[in-house]
């Protein structure tokens, strides 16, 4: 059977992650008027938030697909793209050219989306698989 | 360790490391070695000072106020206790907001960046990207090597400019004076080419002989400027009854101590002799000590302390204005040396200045005898600005011979050594022969009517030296320059007497002063003027 609590988290997450992506890109915004952000440190953070957002779609249509068809290869696949997910987002919560106090906030509560969404995934995987 | 320092005179030079420590950093500490008022964080205030502050200007210093956490230093007065006393607190600082920054991982994000300091290498990169009238704030590449090169800094020469105070490895090289009594100040910073001499008095007593640190040796010469150490050059030694003696050997330091009731090798005078290049550096630094004694009745003493400065390969001239002559200054003057001007390297002075004052430009001296044959050669420097008429009288008497006599009166009137060239300015070099002015002799004779048919002796009587000024420079703060000097020798006829006659004739010399500064005109725009062409045809069709 599907796990209703993954598909849930999963609906949660993607509404979340707009939320995340505008709350990034607009103080992401400010940061480069109000602080000196030079072109050479301003590019890899948008362009890593860009690829973020792409994988992100793409994680949460696999995993979304997969619960629902009770099918542990895109789950599987889904789960891999969590891992990248999750170093992006610890890149934008430790090495990221500012780190203000609300993208420590966003990127600890993503982090922990993708936690409980990992476990969830694994338990759903070992029930289609068996 | 000579290609070390040719490798770290060739990295650009970078300024002052930034200061990021919060507890160090005062923004109203403005005045150099003295307590600023009202300023709590000025390091050089004591807890006296502290006491007579009404408040603190600067109560906090802390980094960019948007960190989310950070160290702030706050100062304030306790004006509760009696005295008041500064308190200082190292707290931390935290901002509320959200939008605060956590961290940051950009090294420069929130501070200035060092500019590099231009040097052969980097000039033309520079001027590319900062020639033009406008340039990126954020250039493509930044230097954060900045570090490595701050360590270096520290044992290069430090080039000064004139009254910037001397840096020694510590502070500054401190030179006491009175301040508002004539009580010894040791905070009074010495100046880079500001030549001083100060006096001041100083308590002591024979039992606190060596611990008065004021008045040892060792106090004056620990310091070293920088790179160079202060030398000692002489130590002379006055007894108590105000003999001195030059001691011989001058390498040993001689403390204060108790001897026979009496303190010995108390300070009570310095010199020091700082040798500077033309590019400002400090490359010597000498210090001349007079040491004495004081018995068990000497509450106080008077120490006196001068600096002086000469450029490197030079000999020290006392100048008389800087650049323009003051008034009241001996006119400096001097000669060339045989076979100039040939255009060869010149390796010493292009002129050899006199620096025996009495061999300057100088005019007889009047004395109480008037007799000029007994007047034993006293003159006196000529000073700028004052103008001085000096004579004497000379008996003639049958037996005099014309030309000893003549001979006798020119050395009298000029003097043994009479410049030929006068400085144009006060602090005129003797390597620069263009600011020096020739002086011009010219001779008059005092009869009107000539009789060429007597063979006549010709005697000067009179010489008149004429210095034309002028005011060079602002309007503001003009310099007085020499242009033209002019020594005209008056003669007269000697008559020959009669056996056993005498006469009497003046001799006179005189120095004027004449100022030839043009006035300054006012400029005025020129009326405007009409500028009316009337057009090719405009008479068409009558023309």
């Amino acid at each position: 059977l599907s796990s209703v609590p993954l598909q849930i988290l999963f609906y949660v997450n993607g509404i979340y992650y707009i939320f995340y992506f505008l709350a990034t890109l607009a103080m992401i915004v400010y940061k480069s008027q109000v602080f000196s952000y030079p072109d050479d440190f301003l590019g890899p953070d948008l362009t890593l938030l860009l690829i973020m957002a792409i994988l992100e779609a793409l994680r949460l249509h696999l995993g979304s697909k997969g619960n629902l068809t009770e099918e542990e290869a895109p789950l599987g696949l889904s789960l891999v793209i969590t891992v990248s997910s999750v170093l992006l987002s610890v890149y934008f919560l430790v090495w990221q050219t500012y780190v203000l106090k609300a993208d420590v906030i966003i990127n600890a509560v993503l982090l922990f989306t993708y936690g409980l969404e990992s476990v969830l995934k694994v338990i759903a995987i070992a029930a289609f698989v068996s | 360790s000579a290609e070390n320092r040719a490798a770290a005179r060739a990295q650009p030079r970078s300024g002052p490391a930034p200061v990021t420590d919060v507890a160090k950093l005062c923004v109203c500490d403005l005045l150099v070695a003295q307590c600023d008022v009202n300023c709590c964080c000025d390091p050089d205030c004591s807890a006296a000072d502290f006491s007579l502050f009404t408040t603190c200007s600067v109560p906090v210093v802390t980094g960019d106020s948007r960190l989310c956490s950070q160290k702030a230093a706050t100062y304030s007065l306790d004006v509760e206790a009696n005295p008041p006393e500064r308190i200082f607190k190292l707290i931390d600082h935290v901002n509320p907001s959200v939008f605060c920054i956590h961290t940051t991982n950009y090294k420069q994000a929130l501070s200035f960046s060092s500019p590099e300091m231009p040097t052969a290498e980097n000039f033309d990169q520079l001027l590319k990207q900062f020639g033009s009238s406008s340039f990126s704030a954020e250039p493509d590449s930044w230097n954060t090597d900045t570090d490595a090169q701050n360590l270096s800094d520290v044992n290069e020469t430090y080039r000064y400019e004139y009254g910037v105070p001397i840096q020694t490895v510590d502070a500054f090289l401190r030179l006491p004076s009175p301040v508002v009594s004539s009580w010894c100040s040791d905070a009074n910073p010495a100046g880079f080419l500001v030549n001083q001499a100060t006096k001041c008095i100083r308590s002591v007593s024979v039992e606190k002989c060596g611990n008065i640190q004021a008045v040892s040796m060792l106090f004056y010469t620990n310091s070293s400027i920088l790179a160079v150490n202060i030398t000692v050059q002489s130590i002379v030694v006055q007894s108590l009854n105000g003999m001195r003696t030059l001691l011989n050997g001058s390498d040993v330091l001689r403390l204060p101590m108790i001897l026979d009731e009496l303190c010995i090798n108390i300070v009570l005078g310095v010199s020091y002799h700082i040798t500077y290049t033309d590019a400002g550096e400090i490359i010597e630094a000498a210090a001349s000590f007079v040491l004495g004694a004081i018995n068990k009745e000497a509450l106080s003493i008077q120490q006196s302390f001068e600096i002086s400065f000469t450029q490197v390969n030079t000999k020290p001239v006392p100048l008389s204005g800087n650049p323009g002559y003051v008034v009241g200054l001996p006119v400096r003057a001097g000669f060339r040396p045989q076979g100039y001007p040939f255009p060869v390297e010149i390796l010493l002075a292009a002129l050899i200045l006199n620096t025996n004052k009495y061999s300057q430009l100088t005019i007889l001296q009047s004395t109480s005898n008037q007799d000029c044959l007994a007047a034993q050669g006293a003159r006196t420097p000529i000073l700028f600005g004052y103008n001085m008429i000096s004579g004497c009288k000379l008996r003639i008497t049958a037996a005099m011979k014309c030309q000893p006599l003549t001979q006798t009166l020119l050395d009298l009137l000029k003097g043994q050594s009479f410049p030929e060239y006068v400085a144009s300015f006060g602090n005129s070099q003797a390597q620069d022969v263009l600011d020096w002015v020739p002086i011009t002799h010219l001779h008059t004779s005092e009869q009107r009517i000539y009789n060429t048919f007597q063979s006549s002796c010709q005697i000067p009587v009179s010489l008149e030296i004429e210095v034309k000024w002028t005011k060079y420079g602002s309007l503001v703060n003009p310099q007085a320059r020499i242009v033209n000097v002019t020594a005209t020798i008056t003669t007269t006829t000697l008559k020959q007497l009669p056996s056993g006659r005498e006469r009497t004739i003046p001799i006179t010399s005189s120095v004027v002063f004449t100022d030839i500064s043009s006035p300054a005109e006012p400029g005025y725009k020129a009326w405007p003027t009409i500028n009316v062409k009337l057009p090719f045809d405009f008479f068409f069709p009558f023309v």
